[in-house]
């Protein structure tokens, strides 16, 4: 599962199951730290209120990506041997369009909803159960989508790649993309809050 | 909002500012993905190759293997489809490209192998420039192993002592001796030059090979 350690055999199939379950207990409580476990704070992501959700994951692209050229560029990591999902294009499309729906109407996504549900959020809850059986639907319907899920196929299909462009200058283009993001986020929540200050006034 | 409390604008800032820093670093610091580098000494090189010093006979590899030589890894070097067919018994299919980049252990022997021979030795160039001191290939590939530790043909005339020692090698790994009238036959000596069998002549062999092992 995790290289370097596993694939080098220093770690068996249970032993990498133990660090799986420590990352991931680690990261939700990061997430629930942040606030992600809460579907009202999610949810003003859609409305341009409350813009964290964009900083946190431009924050963790913005570190993973650093780290990951950094400690390539040193020669401790083989960047090759990172696994890069695959690219479908048209699917991806279409798939990102009905989480998003999903994500706007329930206010928490796959992994928020599992952090919300362990807190004790009902609502948390409710969208495990629906994740599983949008899985379930997925997997029996496959037979009939399954030609689309697999087309326009790109394989690892990397910024790089696609821009024929250096990997330190695509890591360059992401961090200044992610500044203006943050800039431009901070931007809107401020707007948001100025009508909202004489409204608790007269509330 | 209590988060929004929590909020520290240094620690955000020095945040930033490591981003951008290492944001603009990367754009001028080069390709993160460092080249392989290696060196040859090209005289003790060129001094092994004459010596014959690069290369095992498929019987010294059988024996190696029989024998459990410590720290042997046997590299098949062919496709995985051909790996699937049959290989040499304890070899591990690394491709050419993964010889350049793999964790080496340079206390290991290392044998590589291909079907013919000029992968293997390509490979083997790769490793000694690596640094790996113990490393051989198999000089006729595949085709070798088969002929000489599989199926080999022992002229009648061959010494006794010697005509057994070859059967239980062959034996060993589940093949067969076959003894023929010396005089019918080119000497089955380990090393003359190989001719080169077409691909399907090899692939003939393992499925005779498989046969009898099922």
């Amino acid at each position: 599962m995790m290289a370097p350690l596993y694939e080098f055999g220093r770690f068996g199939d249970s032993a990498s199951l133990v660090v799986a379950v420590l990352l991931g207990i680690a990261f939700g409580w990061f997430l629930e730290q942040g606030g992600m476990g809460n579907a009202r704070k999610l949810s003003g992501q859609f409305y341009f209120t409350d813009l964290s959700v964009l900083k946190l994951m431009f924050s963790a692209i913005v570190t993973a990506m650093l780290g990951l050229f950094w400690l390539s560029w040193a020669g401790l990591l083989d960047l090759s041997r990172v696994y890069v999902p695959e690219t479908f294009i048209a699917p991806q499309i279409v798939g990102g369009l009905v989480f998003g729906a999903g994500f706007a109407t329930g206010g928490l996504c796959p992994g928020t909803s599992c952090v919300a549900a362990a807190t004790g959020r009902k609502d948390g809850l409710a969208l495990i159960v629906g994740m599983l059986a949008g899985v379930f639907v997925f997997g029996e319907a496959f037979p009939a989508i399954g030609h689309f899920a697999d087309s326009t196929a790109r394989g690892a299909w990397t910024l790089p790649q696609a821009f024929g462009l250096s990997y330190g200058t695509v890591v360059g283009g992401v961090v200044a993309v992610a500044l203006g993001a943050f800039a431009g986020a901070e931007w809107l929540e401020r707007r948001a809050e100025r009508p909202a200050r004489p409204m608790k006034v007269v509330a | 909002m209590t988060a929004d409390a929590r909020r520290r604008p240094g620690i955000e800032r020095a945040l930033a500012a490591v981003a951008v820093i290492g944001g603009v670093l990367a754009v001028v610091a080069g390709s993160p993905a460092r080249p392989t580098r290696g060196s040859v000494d090209v005289t003790e090189l060129a001094r092994i190759v004459e010596h014959e010093e690069d290369h095992v006979t498929a019987v010294e590899l059988a024996r190696w293997i029989r024998d459990d030589k410590p720290r042997l890894r046997v590299l098949d070097i062919r496709a995985d489809s051909e790996f699937a067919d049959f290989h040499i018994p304890g070899a591990t299919r690394v491709p050419l490209a993964e010889i350049a980049r793999m964790p080496l252990d340079s206390a290991a022997t290392y044998v590589l192998y291909s079907e013919g021979g000029t992968h293997a030795a390509q490979g083997w160039f790769l490793l000694r420039a690596r640094g790996v001191k113990n490393v051989f290939f198999l000089r006729g590939g595949l085709y070798e192993w088969l002929e000489q530790v599989m199926n080999p043909h022992v002229p009648s005339t061959t010494p006794q002592a010697q005509r057994d020692s070859i059967r239980a090698l062959t034996l060993w790994f589940g093949g067969k001796m076959t003894v023929v009238d010396s005089a019918s036959t080119v000497p089955s000596a380990p090393d003359r030059e190989l001719s080169a069998p077409h691909k399907s002549d090899a692939r003939e062999s393992i499925r005779k090979i498989r046969r009898r092992a099922c």
